[in-house]
């Protein structure tokens, strides 16, 4: 960072803009997020390319995303060089890393090995845009990584003022709870997947040792197919070339005038060599399309290799565990789950901004194929009644946006007992934690009164619980409160037919026995 | 004055002054203040005239914990909780006999940011001088030794055991395993550990509790009860309004009488049942004094 130019000042706007949104996909004491993360989603024309080319069907969830295909068709690849986050987070570090000569490994044809595998794994339902979308790895980094270190280190702090200060912390309070209310996660949750998540971001950054905006030169997707369509823009850098009396284009330029000539795919506007030209020569101008400089797009070889490559990935990978798979809870209102795995693009938001900490990163649960998709794991955190926050923020709808009234009738999973573990039936006593929990009105857990010998050989009277599958929508807070250590007596398993509950299910004229009536 | 006048004026004065004698007797009753009416501020503010002001228990510079049962997600008509404005009613008379902070919390069942805001209590209060609406801070919290019969220690809320003066506020409703819940079962809310464990022996450990940690009062409300699918109900149908708040110093007798409310009696419940042969309070009605204004 040289100097503020307008393409910096855009940048550091939009990352303040992508921290703050990022901070704000928390409840807040509202049930409807007004804006969140998830805007730079659905802005994201990767991810609405593939989860076009996965569902085969337009949904207005991707206008923004054309849209800013559009704009790049006209523009060029200004969204790397004025918005892009990531690419700003670079841009913010790279000056304080010595360059070594860049990798020869990494030019040429990587990009489009990366990028149309992805595109063509779509096309076979499998949406793996966001495993290598800049932004996703930005928001899982932060989500996974760096936001929980950041809450749990200033947690400890706090607790550790409380050692030390006993009730006169309070003094303190003020400013810890806009600290606590603003900024930090409001739970302390550890994430499978953290380290490989810092990993990527952190290897990203480590490739700014070679060249600056290595990734987004070489790598990235997304820049990728941004770089694709700039090939159409009508606006073009002159001169062309270096001019054999400055060369000082070579210098100024952060990502394209690595060569003699400007490679328009690379060029992500900086501006830089216009605003720093010695010779006033250098400057943007409206040339009509003109077939881009440096040949083909690609090698024949690579084209059709890339579309085997994203065939094999999407068929390859598809091997999965039948005991895990039960255990394959998906955020309420996801009914199937090929169909979750064409939307999915693997964001991380809902996991952000899930208010119990319900939702973890798959790892190998899923197969392969379910890489970084959200899991409900109940012992964790369970799907809190009357929240919606995961469909709000859903770039993609693969989990619907629906009413607190809907959703409560959305079936994750049913619960069961696991009556060698489960209190009353196990140790002959009370407990019933998990009828009290239950938080369907008409009680989807319910609890009869039973004689038994206890081990002592007295009679005794036991609540013995038991589930009606008709109200049961899976939402896991039976096996979370469980108050059995490790695992617990009551736990939810997927079912295939989740089909919503039927809202009148629980009256007295459906059938349904109901011992408070 | 021979033997036969004497009893002769005995017998006529039990006749005349009967109500003086009963009123000797009660001063030895736990007294229940039960308040009928549909301004809920105001049955709030009558069952405390009716046990002396709230005058009797906050000094002048005291710090008070009113903690209400807000443990769900649910909104204030589905009775779940206790009733919004029967909270800020209890907090604006300690605020009044001079308190110098009131803490008003609970150890929530669902998530704490849902529950304070969706039960009401967290939005009446919003902006009143010297009330503290926090959510639990588990360093906070402090292991006391109870010795009792099922449990022998157990970790309870530094600010309420620290507290001058700790008023009990639950909602009455049902519950699936205690019948009931009322003002015994509330101290839950500021229990640590895992206290579902302890419902194998709800009633001795609930006694086990209150025998050492013993509120000033006890204000129960009753303006809405939920007569099944409790402790977290969500059918309307299971509302009940009754307009009625319960006030008084023996917990065991309030519970007492907030059982009638609900068509049982004291004995079916044996959360009470065990308090009361705790020696932690009174659950014959006969021997409670009951004012209703």
């Amino acid at each position: 960072m040289k100097k503020f130019t307008s393409a910096r000042i855009t940048q550091l706007l939009f990352l303040a803009l992508f921290l703050i949104l990022f901070l704000m996909t928390e409840y807040r004491g509202s049930d409807r997020l007004g804006v969140a993360v998830n805007a730079f989603f659905r802005a994201d024309p990767l991810a609405s390319l593939s989860t076009l080319l996965a569902m085969k069907e337009w949904t207005p969830l991707l206008l923004p995303g054309f849209l800013l295909l559009l704009f790049t068709a006209i523009l060029g690849r200004f969204f790397c060089g004025w918005i892009c986050p990531l690419g700003t987070v670079l841009d913010l570090v790279t000056a304080r890393i010595a360059k070594t000569a860049p990798i020869r490994r990494l030019k040429g044809n990587l990009k489009y090995w990366l990028l149309l595998p992805i595109l063509t794994a779509s096309l076979f339902n499998i949406n793996l845009a966001g495993l290598l979308d800049p932004i996703a790895i930005l928001v899982r980094a932060l989500t996974f990584f760096i936001h929980p270190l950041l809450g749990e280190t200033a947690r400890s702090g706090w607790v550790g003022l409380y050692r030390l200060f006993g009730d006169r912390r309070d003094l303190l309070d003020p400013g810890y709870h806009i600290l606590r209310d603003y900024i930090l996660p409001y739970r302390e949750t550890l994430y499978p997947l953290a380290f490989l998540s810092a990993l990527i971001f952190i290897a990203i950054i480590w490739l700014e040792r070679y060249e600056s905006r290595n990734w987004c030169r070489n790598l990235c997707p997304l820049g990728t197919l941004l770089g694709l369509v700039a090939r159409l823009s009508p606006f073009s850098r002159v001169p062309a070339s270096l001019c054999s009396d400055c060369r000082s284009c070579a210098e100024l330029c952060p990502s394209s005038f690595d060569r003699e000539i400007l490679n328009k795919e690379e060029c992500i506007l900086c501006m830089e060599c216009q605003l720093r030209c010695p010779k006033q020569r250098a400057g943007f101008r409206l040339t009509g399309f003109k077939p881009a400089e440096g040949g083909a797009v690609m090698e024949r070889r690579v084209f059709i290799g890339g579309l085997a490559g994203g065939f094999l990935l999407a068929r390859l990978f598809r091997f999965r565990d039948p005991a895990l798979q039960a255990s394959i809870l998906r955020p309420p209102g996801v009914r199937d789950e090929a169909e979750f795995l064409k939307k999915c693009v693997r964001c991380g938001e809902c996991m952000k901004v899930c208010l119990r900490s319900a939702l973890y990163p798959a790892f190998f649960q899923g197969g392969i194929e379910g890489l970084y998709t959200p899991l409900l794991i109940p012992r964790l955190g369970y799907c809190e009644y009357n929240c919606t926050l995961c469909g709000q923020v859903c770039p993609t709808g693969a989990i619907p946006d629906l009413p607190s009234r809907q959703k409560k009738l959305e079936v994750i999973g049913k619960a069961v007992f696991i009556k060698d573990h489960c209190i009353p039936f196990a140790k002959r006593m009370d407990c019933i934690v998990c009828e009290e929990h239950c938080p369907i009105p008409q009680k989807a857990i319910r609890s009869e009164t039973v004689t038994m010998t206890d081990f002592s050989g007295a009679q005794v009277k036991v609540r013995v619980p038991y589930v009606v599958d008709e109200l049961c929508n899976g939402c896991g807070i039976c096996e979370n409160v469980c108050p059995l250590e490790g695992k617990a007596g009551i736990e939810v398993f997927v079912v295939k037919d989740r089909r919503p509950l039927d809202e009148g299910a629980g009256d007295r004229a459906s059938g349904v026995h109901d011992p408070y009536h | 004055m021979n033997r036969r006048l004497f009893l002769k004026l005995l017998g006529m004065s039990s006749i005349f002054y009967q109500s003086l004698l009963r009123d000797l007797a009660a001063a030895e009753m736990p007294m229940v203040a039960v308040a009928e009416g549909k301004d809920f501020a105001g049955i709030t503010v009558r069952a405390l005239a009716m046990l002396g002001g709230m005058g009797r228990f906050v000094r002048p510079g005291a710090t008070v914990v009113v903690k209400p049962n807000m443990g769900w997600d649910r909104s204030a008509e589905q009775g779940a909780n206790t009733h919004p404005l029967v909270v800020r009613t209890v907090v604006d008379e300690c605020l009044k006999a001079g308190a110098k902070r009131v803490k008003v919390f609970d150890r929530t069942c669902n998530d704490e940011r849902r529950c304070y805001v969706n039960s009401g209590i967290g939005p009446a209060l919003r902006g009143m001088k010297n009330v503290d609406v926090k959510y639990l801070e588990h360093e906070r919290f402090r292991k006391v030794t109870l010795n009792g019969r099922v449990l022998k220690e157990w970790e309870l809320y530094g600010e309420a055991l620290s507290a001058d003066v700790y008023i009990n506020v639950p909602v009455a409703k049902h519950h699936g395993l205690t019948g009931l819940t009322l003002g015994m079962k509330n101290v839950m809310g500021i229990m640590g550990g895992n206290r579902g464990s302890i419902h194998k022996h709800i009633d001795v450990a609930l006694a086990d509790i209150n025998a050492v940690f013993r509120p000033h009062l006890t204000i129960i409300d009753a303006t809405r009860i939920l007569t099944a699918h409790g402790p977290q109900g969500g059918d309307m149908r299971d509302v009940k309004v009754l307009n009625r708040v319960i006030a008084s110093t023996d917990i065991v007798a309030a519970d007492a009488y907030a059982t009638t409310l609900f068509g049982m009696r004291p004995d079916e419940i044996a959360v009470t049942v065990t308090a009361h042969r705790r020696g932690l309070g009174e659950m014959d009605l006969k021997k409670i004094n009951v004012v209703k204004v």
